[in-house]
C-alpha cells in the first residue's frame, strides 16, 4: 500500500440535501476524517476560503449559487483540492467543472466506498507531491532513464511513452501496493476517473506488452478487479 | 455564381422583362397619346368644315363679290387671317394676295394633321369645298380657341406616372406569387410544429422544387422529421424506463413485506439499487448519444491491446476461461476512433455474445482491411437470431430472450454500442453466420 501517514484530514462538505449530508459526515468521520458541513453555496465558499481544509466536497447544484461558481471563486483565493458531486452526469458538466479546476468528479448516486477511494486518491496525490524521492536502483532488471522517459533491459529500450514511463516508475517504486484507478488518474493522468474511461487500462495493457517483448521477468502488473492495479514481485 | 436551378435566374428574368415592358409601353403609348393630343377636336373640325361650306355657298351664290363679302364678315366673326382660293391657288375674291400671304400658303395643313403653335404662330389649314373640292378651298388660320392642348400634364401623369406604377404593382404581384406563397406553406408548417403536429410535411410542390425555396422546404421537413424522431424516442424511452423500473421496485416491495432478516434485506437492496442505477446510467448515456450527437476527438487505437483488456474484464465477470475468447486480428491492427466509445461498443458486444453462448463455445474477433477501413467482427456460437430481428436488436429495451437463452440485461447494450460507433464515424450491424451471430463493426484505419 502507498504509505501516507496523514494527520486527520479536514474535509468541508458542501451539500444541500440534509439526509445525504449527514450520511456523508457520519461515514467520513467513521473513516477518521474531520468533517464540517455546509448546506449553502455562499456559506460554503466563505468557510472554504477562511478555514484551513485539506479537501472540499461540493455539489454542483446548490441553492443560492452554483457549485461551479463557488469553485471558480474559491480557485481565485485558494488551491485547496475540490471534488465535485452531481446528479447531472452529463459530459458537458464534467468538462465545464474541470476547466474551472475541480480535481475530481463523482456522479450521483455513488457509494461511500467509492467516495472514500476518491478522497484518498486526491489526498495521496497532494501528499505525494510534497515528498521528495531518492531515486536509482528501483528495479533489479530495468534501468530507468528520466531524460528519455524510457526503460532499458540488457541494452534494449522498451519504447515507452511519457505516461507509460511515469506509470511504470510509480508502480516499481511501490511494489505490492494497490494503486486505485482514482489515484492513478490523479497522479499520472491528472484528471478525474469516470466509469467508461479506458485510457488507464490501455496504458497498462501497452506497458504489459512492451515489458513482455523485452523479456522482463522481475515483476508483473496485476489487475485487482473493480479496484485498480498492483505491481508484484511475488512468484517471479 | 448561383446554381442552374437558383431562384436568381427567375428573378432576373422577371425584372428584365419588367424593365423592357416599361420602356416599350411608355414609348409606344406615350407617343400615341401625345400624337392624339395635337389633333383638332371633333367640334373644331366640324366648325371649320362648316366655314368651308359657307365659303363654297358664298362663291356659288355671289361669285368674287360674294366671297369678298363673306371674308369681311368672317374677319369680324373669328378675327383670324383667312382667304378663299381657287384650284390654282389664286384668290377667288376680288383682292389679290400679298407676298406674305402667298408665303403662308406654302405651310398649309390638312385638317386631320397634328397642330401646334411651336413652329411659327398659328397653323394655317386648307379646307377644300365640301361639295365641289375641285372648285376651290378655304384657307384659314386656326382660331386660337381650337388649338389642341397637346401633351397635357394629366396625359403625362398617366403615361409617366400611373402606368409604370400599375406595371410595378403587377411585378409585385408576380414576385409575391413567386416568393411569398411558398413561404406561406413554410409558415403553416412552422405553426403546425408549434402546435406539436410533428407529422405534417411540406406540400410536394414546395419540397420538389429545385431552387432555394425547395431547399428550405426540405430542410424544414428534415427538421420536423428529426424532432418527431427525437420526441417519439424520448417518449418511448420514458415509457420503457418506467416499465423497467417497475420490476426491481416490485421485487423490493415484496422483499419489504416478506420478513427477510436484515442481512438478506441489505443484500437484496444493494442488488436492486445497483440494477436501477445501471438502468438510469445506461438510459442517460443512450439519450446523450442520440440527442447531443457528440463528436469527440479521434485517436489511433490498437485493437488487439483493447481486446486484451476487455477479455480480462469479461473473464473476471463471467468466469469464462480466456482460451474461449480469441483474437485473430493481426498485431498491428490499428483503427482511428474514440477509445472509450470503441471500448464500450466492443464490451457490450462481447457481453451480449457471452450471455447468449452455451458453455464451452468459442467467441472470436476477426477482421480485414477494406478500402482504408477496418471491418472487424465478433462471432459467437449462440445460434443467431431470426432475420427480422437483426435490425430490431439495436433498438433500446428490446430483448430477444425468447429466441436466445440468457438475458438479464435491459436490452440497452447494443443500442448504446451502435450509438457509440456512430459517434466516432463508424458503423455497426449484425448478421447470422449459421452457427451464431456476427456483430460487424466498421472504423477508419490509421
Amino acid at each position: 500500500m502507498l504509505t501516507c501517514n496523514l494527520p486527520t484530514a479536514r474535509i468541508l462538505a458542501v451539500e444541500d440535501d440534509p439526509l445525504l449530508a449527514s450520511h456523508l459526515q457520519q461515514h467520513l468521520q467513521d473513516s477518521g476524517y474531520s468533517v464540517s458541513l455546509s448546506g449553502d453555496g455562499r456559506e460554503g465558499l466563505r468557510l472554504a476560503a477562511e478555514g484551513d481544509f485539506d479537501l472540499v466536497l461540493m455539489d454542483i447544484l446548490l441553492p443560492g449559487i452554483s457549485g461551479l461558481q463557488v469553485l471558480q471563486s474559491l480557485r481565485e483565493q485558494r488551491g485547496v483540492p475540490v471534488i465535485l458531486m452531481s446528479a447531472l452526469g452529463g459530459e458537458q458538466d464534467r468538462i465545464a467543472g474541470f476547466s474551472q479546476g475541480a480535481d475530481d468528479y463523482l456522479p450521483k448516486p455513488f457509494s461511500m466506498d467509492e467516495l472514500k477511494v476518491r478522497i484518498e486518491a486526491v489526498l495521496r496525490r497532494v501528499a505525494y507531491e510534497r515528498r521528495e524521492f531518492t531515486a536509482p536502483g528501483l528495479d533489479p532488471q530495468l534501468q530507468f532513464d528520466d531524460s528519455r522517459t524510457d526503460v532499458c533491459l540488457r541494452g534494449q529500450w522498451a519504447d515507452l511513452t511519457q505516461t507509460e514511463f511515469r506509470l511504470l516508475e510509480l508502480f516499481v517504486r511501490h511494489p505490492e501496493g494497490l494503486m486505485t484507478k482514482a489515484f492513478l488518474y490523479q497522479q499520472v493522468l491528472r484528471r478525474a476517473y469516470s466509469r467508461h474511461d479506458r485510457s488507464l487500462d490501455m496504458h497498462i495493457s501497452h506497458i504489459r506488452r512492451k515489458l513482455l517483448a523485452l523479456g522482463y521477468t522481475a515483476g508483473r502488473l496485476e489487475t485487482v478487479w473493480g479496484k485498480g492495479y498492483l505491481f508484484t514481485r511475488e512468484g517471479v | 455564381m448561383p446554381g442552374r436551378h437558383s431562384l436568381f435566374w427567375r428573378l432576373a428574368l422577371l425584372v428584365m422583362a419588367f424593365c423592357l415592358l416599361i420602356i416599350w409601353v411608355s414609348w409606344s403609348w406615350g407617343g400615341r397619346i401625345e400624337f392624339r393630343g395635337y389633333l383638332l377636336s371633333e367640334a373644331a373640325q366640324q366648325q371649320l368644315l362648316d366655314y368651308a361650306a359657307e365659303a363654297e355657298q358664298a362663291w356659288r351664290s355671289g361669285g368674287a363679290e360674294g366671297v369678298e363679302r363673306w371674308q369681311t364678315q368672317m374677319q369680324q366673326r373669328e378675327s383670324v387671317w383667312l382667304t378663299v382660293l381657287g384650284r390654282d391657288l389664286r384668290a377667288l375674291g376680288t383682292r389679290t394676295l400679298s407676298l406674305t400671304e402667298t408665303e403662308r400658303l406654302t405651310a398649309m395643313r390638312h385638317i386631320d394633321w397634328p397642330m401646334s403653335k411651336r413652329a411659327s404662330g398659328l397653323p394655317v389649314i386648307a379646307l377644300p369645298f365640301p361639295q365641289q373640292p375641285l372648285d376651290g378651298q378655304l384657307v384659314i388660320e386656326l382660331p386660337e380657341r381650337f388649338l389642341p392642348e397637346g401633351f397635357t400634364w394629366h396625359a403625362q401623369l398617366l403615361v409617366h406616372g400611373l402606368l409604370p406604377c400599375g406595371l410595378a404593382l403587377l411585378l409585385c404581384a408576380l414576385l409575391y406569387r413567386l416568393l411569398i406563397t411558398p413561404l406561406q406553406h413554410l409558415r403553416e408548417q412552422a405553426n403546425a410544429l408549434r402546435g406539436e403536429q410533428l407529422s405534417v410535411r411540406m406540400a410536394s410542390q414546395i419540397s420538389a422544387r429545385q431552387d432555394e425555396l425547395g431547399e428550405l422546404g426540405r430542410a424544414f421537413d428534415h427538421m420536423a422529421e428529426r424532432l418527431q424522431g427525437m420526441l417519439s424516442l424520448q417518449r418511448q424511452l420514458l415509457r420503457d424506463l418506467s416499465h423497467e423500473l417497475r420490476t426491481p421496485l416490485s421485487r423490493l416491495r415484496v422483499a419489504c413485506e416478506s420478513g427477510l432478516d436484515a442481512e438478506q434485506l441489505r443484500q437484496r437492496l444493494e442488488r436492486e439499487v445497483g440494477g436501477m442505477q445501471r438502468l438510469v446510467d445506461d438510459t442517460l448515456e443512450l439519450i446523450w448519444l442520440g440527442t447531443e450527437r457528440p463528436q469527440p476527438p479521434l485517436e489511433p487505437i490498437s485493437l488487439p491491446s483493447l481486446w486484451a483488456l476487455l477479455v480480462e474484464d469479461a473473464c473476471f465477470e463471467s468466469g469464462w476461461p480466456q482460451a474461449q475468447l480469441r483474437c485473430r486480428l493481426p498485431e498491428d491492427c490499428c483503427v482511428r476512433g474514440h477509445l472509450n466509445g470503441l471500448a464500450q461498443a466492443l464490451e457490450n458486444g462481447l457481453r451480449n455474445a457471452i450471455r447468449h453462448s452455451p458453455p464451452g463455445a468459442l467467441i472470436s474477433l476477426d477482421g480485414r482491411l477494406e478500402q482504408g477501413d477496418w471491418l472487424f467482427w465478433l462471432e459467437d456460437q449462440g445460434g443467431g437470431v431470426a432475420a427480422t430481428e437483426l435490425e430490431q436488436m439495436f433498438l433500446p429495451f428490446i430483448r430477444l430472450s425468447a429466441a436466445r437463452p440468457g438475458g438479464d440485461g435491459f436490452g440497452l447494450g447494443l443500442a448504446i454500442a451502435r450509438g457509440a460507433m456512430q459517434m466516432q464515424g463508424g458503423a455497426m450491424w449484425a448478421e447470422n453466420t449459421g452457427e451464431g451471430l456476427r456483430l460487424n463493426f466498421r472504423l477508419k484505419s490509421v
